[in-house]
């Protein structure tokens, strides 16, 4: 394995990737200003026989907000049943404003979690609406902007629903493989010198083309 | 700053609306199971809210799994204090193990004992302290944790103020303050919001003095504010977006700054951000008239209201199902379905998978084969899978037959087969049949005649039911009435048998009437020839190869035991690659000699053979190409025109007379002939054989 100041095969190690995190969310932060900042999630290593100085954890950004038109959804007919009508007992109070729903909110949460068996990092992700229901992958497809749909349908990715590793709850996530190929591609496209890649800037070159699969594009600045 | 002033108006409050994450359910439903079990008590939570974060959407009262008492399980930190996103706010949650009791809940009095509780915290000096409990709240609930989904309703307990507030004038704060107060006013609100110690305190002073400077005190000081201001206002993280109504939290803060200090105007300040930094325009200044009515004490407790409204605008409990990601057979369904997926777009982008989990399998016998079978169908998201066994599993079974176990033993194997494969992958649909296979040479008497004709009308409606017939049994004769009826019906037949080293797996061809029937449109010459043979075809037309000595056919259940996983897998293989060809049970045979080796776009599972011959003293595996025979005793057109004519009898003489169907079909006289040839077939028209192909 290398030093770990570089990449040269495409992979991370878990120390490479926990350097490359804090650098990816530095940048991120500087040049990427209208989005809320990616934020470092300690994990607590249960694990007694890993003696690793390096704390591991993963990037997390969450709420990001799309607003969607409002769909019907179907009302679920047991409630109008089943319960009593408060109405009648709280008193008609005039204070509470009476809104009309205009706009729903879809709400979005990214996590990029090191995988140790395939050595590289890889995109969770989940919508849920206002109230807390998750969405589903139709509904999130109606989200993402149009020229995302049409790269997933000509890579050779796809959005699979699996455990998050640290959640135990399916998120969706981008399968992995492949990974490992087109970071080597991007490193011998980008720098001359070889076909090494700076730790810093793995995730950064890794997102900026994971990134448009989900509709988050990164300034071209924080390539530099 | 000075404005004409509008006439007050009744202060009319933006609810504040609850936001369930996933996570609060999963961890609640852990502990209803693995703590709590029927134990209803009320339940302290946290609630977590923050300002206003985005001019179009409102912030939520939100419940995370870090909402309950602590989570040993959890590999992440709780990072619930000190966030300047998550305000803790305590809140009380009592959940019902019924419907019912949720149903019956006194939601009235449940809403007044927390509205109490703030009216308390206000009369005691508490609300000062740890401001966050004006914002105390309430859920009832009602989690089905066999079906994963969860009935709730959130209520925020508001005092009522009588008479109510009225509104003297409300504006954004950028146009209420001069540009150098604003100035000073997010940057001390900035530093509040970015200090630990502050971030999540949501309610507090603002106090702006005459020279322009702000400064952002705790409630507790209110006191020592007094004087040394030009402006104070009573500040607090609005949840709401709204320009023109603040938000719910600022009812109770009335009721605390009208029972605390008995003023009658209170200039407010809704605090909203956006992008993590105080947006002036976004937030409102406001002043409200709060009146005591005349004769009230300031000890009586105010009503209270705050039940939730559901997204569609009605005062109605909320729900959620979540069992998609809950239910652990759902879990495992799409876990299964994951791996196939993968299959499928990394390597074989034409596979059928909803072809796969419809097709409905026959499995005549549940031993070697049977189970290797059912496993290899089972990894290829088969769902439907029936047995058909006459015996028990016995105790020498459960090392080979890979469905039973040690407890099994006695148990009749269709139906430890089913049970097994439930336990494997819950959503398998599954059932078994016991019941015995007529045979030819093996007589009956007229007593059993009855019985056994319903047993073959059984397996003929079984044949009829599925789409695919494995023949899995351990004798020639049992094979021989399935082979029959499936010709019959044109339903796939995929054989496999096994030696003592060696073994045969092949698919039989169509039935010989399909060529009529359904064969007009497709491309290909219409002769008998083109149809496939089945296994009893070969007894005619054997093809010539090494291992005619070693006769499969006989009964034979001493087999090495690495036999029949290959050839159950092999069967399965076969099956899958019928299923996806084009033209299915019509698909011609291939042998490994023409093809290429590779897959080509026509065939991406590759090629699809007639049969399959191997051995495991060699290591060797062949492909072979059999013709149907037109003295077949299963699947000639003789057999079938006869069985459709004559149906029982001819049957019951087939089975009691050993040689009827071989004088039917001419096979007597042409076993005759052949004995007096060398042999030495000379075929015209059939295809290659005999290539042996190391595999």
């Amino acid at each position: 394995m290398n030093s770990g100041r570089e990449v040269s095969d495409g992979r991370l190690t878990v120390e490479g990737f926990s350097v490359a995190a804090r650098a990816f969310a530095d940048k991120w932060k500087i040049h990427n200003q209208s989005f809320p900042p990616w934020s470092w999630v300690p994990l607590i290593n249960r694990t007694l026989h890993l003696s690793n100085q390096q704390e591991e954890g993963y990037l997390s950004l969450e709420e990001i907000l799309i607003l969607s038109s409002l769909e019907e959804s179907p009302e679920d007919e047991s409630l109008n049943v089943a319960t009593d009508c408060l109405e009648k007992e709280e008193s008609v109070d005039h204070t509470i404003l009476v809104q009309n729903q205009e706009n729903e909110a879809h709400y979005y949460d990214f996590h990029i979690v090191y995988s140790s068996s395939y050595k590289v990092p890889v995109l969770y992700f989940r919508g849920y609406c206002s109230g807390g229901q998750p969405l589903s992958l139709d509904v999130i497809k109606k989200d993402l902007p149009s020229c995302s749909v049409s790269l997933l349908h000509e890579s050779k990715w796809t959005f699979i629903t699996q455990e998050h590793p640290y959640l135990n709850r399916p998120w969706f996530k981008l399968h992995p493989c492949g990974t490992e190929d087109w970071i080597k591609l991007l490193s011998q496209s980008s720098i001359s010198t070889g076909c090494q890649m700076p730790v810093d800037l793995y995730l950064v070159s890794w997102f900026s083309v994971v990134g448009q699969v989900v509709g988050l594009r990164i300034p071209l600045e924080m390539l530099n | 700053m000075s404005e004409t002033e509008a006439s007050p108006t009744v202060l009319q409050f933006a609810p504040l609306y609850s936001s369930v994450d996933e996570g609060f359910w999963h961890s609640f439903s852990s502990l209803k199971l693995d703590k709590l079990g029927i134990d209803d008590s009320p339940i302290p939570i946290t609630g977590f809210y923050g300002p206003c974060s985005h001019p179009q959407v409102s912030n939520h009262l939100t419940l995370l799994s870090e909402s309950l008492p602590l989570d040993e399980q959890s590999l992440i930190a709780s990072t619930s204090h000190g966030n300047r996103n998550k305000c803790p706010v305590p809140g009380i949650m009592y959940n019902t193990n019924t419907l019912e009791s949720f149903n019956k809940l006194d939601k009235q009095s449940l809403l007044k004992a927390e509205a109490n509780k703030i009216w308390d915290d206000i009369q005691s000096g508490k609300a000062l302290e740890d401001p966050a409990v004006l914002s105390r709240f309430l859920v009832i609930s009602f989690a089905d944790l066999k079906k994963w989904s969860f009935r709730y309703w959130f209520a925020f307990p508001a005092l009522v103020l009588d008479p109510p507030a009225s509104l003297i004038e409300l504006k954004p704060a950028s146009e209420y303050f001069s540009s150098e107060e604003a100035e000073s006013v997010s940057a001390a609100c900035n530093e509040w919001r970015n200090s630990d110690l502050t971030t999540d305190v949501p309610f507090f002073l603002v106090s702006v003095s005459s020279d322009s400077k702000a400064s952002i005190r705790h409630l507790k000081d209110w006191k020592a504010c007094q004087g040394d201001h030009h402006k104070l206002f009573f500040g607090f993280y609005d949840p709401c977006h709204l320009p023109n109504n603040p938000g719910w939290p600022l009812r109770n803060y009335l009721a605390l700054i009208r029972a605390r200090w008995n003023l009658e105007t209170v200039w407010f300040f809704c605090y909203r951000e956006s992008r993590g930094f105080a947006d002036l325009n976004l937030s409102l200044v406001g002043q409200a008239s709060v009146t005591l009515a005349s004769g009230e004490s300031a000890e009586t407790v105010p009503n209270s209201v705050g039940w939730e409204l559901n997204n569609k605008g009605k005062r109605v409990p909320r729900s959620i199902s979540l069992a998609n990601s809950m239910d652990p057979t759902r879990l495992a369904v799409s876990a299964v379905d994951l791996n196939l997926k993968l299959m499928r777009w990394r390597a074989l982008p034409s596979l059928d998978l909803n072809l796969l989990s419809s097709v409905k399998c026959l499995l005549l016998g549940a031993g070697t084969l049977g189970c290797q079978v059912a496993r290899t169908l089972m990894g290829w998201g088969i769902r439907n899978i029936t047995f058909v066994d006459y015996g028990k599993v016995a105790m020498s079974n459960p090392v080979r037959q890979s469905l039973y176990t040690f407890e099994d033993c006695g148990e009749f194997k269709a139906v430890a087969a089913v049970k097994s494969l439930k336990q494997i992958f819950p959503a398998m649909e599954s059932s078994g049949v016991v019941v015995a296979i007529p045979m030819p040479g093996h007589p009956i008497s007229s007593q059993e005649e009855d019985s056994v004709l319903a047993d073959c009308k059984r397996l003929s409606e079984l044949i009829e039911s599925h789409d695919v017939v494995f023949l899995l049994t351990d004798t020639r004769e049992s094979r021989w009435l399935p082979s029959l009826l499936c010709a019959n019906a044109n339903k796939m037949a995929i054989n496999a048998a096994l030696g003592f080293d060696s073994y045969m797996v092949m698919r039989h061809g169509a039935g010989p009437t399909s060529l009529s029937d359904d064969m007009q449109n497709l491309d290909m010459d219409k002769t008998n020839k083109q149809r496939l043979g089945c296994y009893f075809c070969n007894d005619v037309v054997a093809p010539q190869d090494s291992m005619t000595d070693r006769t499969l056919d006989q009964q034979c259940t001493v087999t090495r035991p690495g036999l029949a996983p290959i050839a159950g897998a092999l069967a399965v293989e076969l099956l899958v690659g019928v299923l996806q060809h084009p033209l299915g049970i019509n698909a011609k045979g291939d042998n490994s000699s023409l093809s290429n080796g590779g897959n080509n776009d026509d065939l991406p599972l590759g090629i699809l053979p007639h049969q399959i011959r191997g051995s495991v003293s060699q290591f060797s595996q062949i492909t072979l190409l059999g013709q149907a025979s037109n003295s077949c005793t299963a699947c000639s057109e003789t057999v079938i025109s006869e069985y459709r004519e004559r149906g029982n009898s001819f049957i019951l003489e087939a089975i009691n007379h050993p040689t009827y169907l071989e004088d039917l079909t001419g096979l007597t006289e042409l076993k005759k002939a052949a004995n007096s040839f060398n042999l030495d077939w000379e075929d015209d028209d059939t295809d290659d054989e005999d290539v042996a192909v190391d595999m």
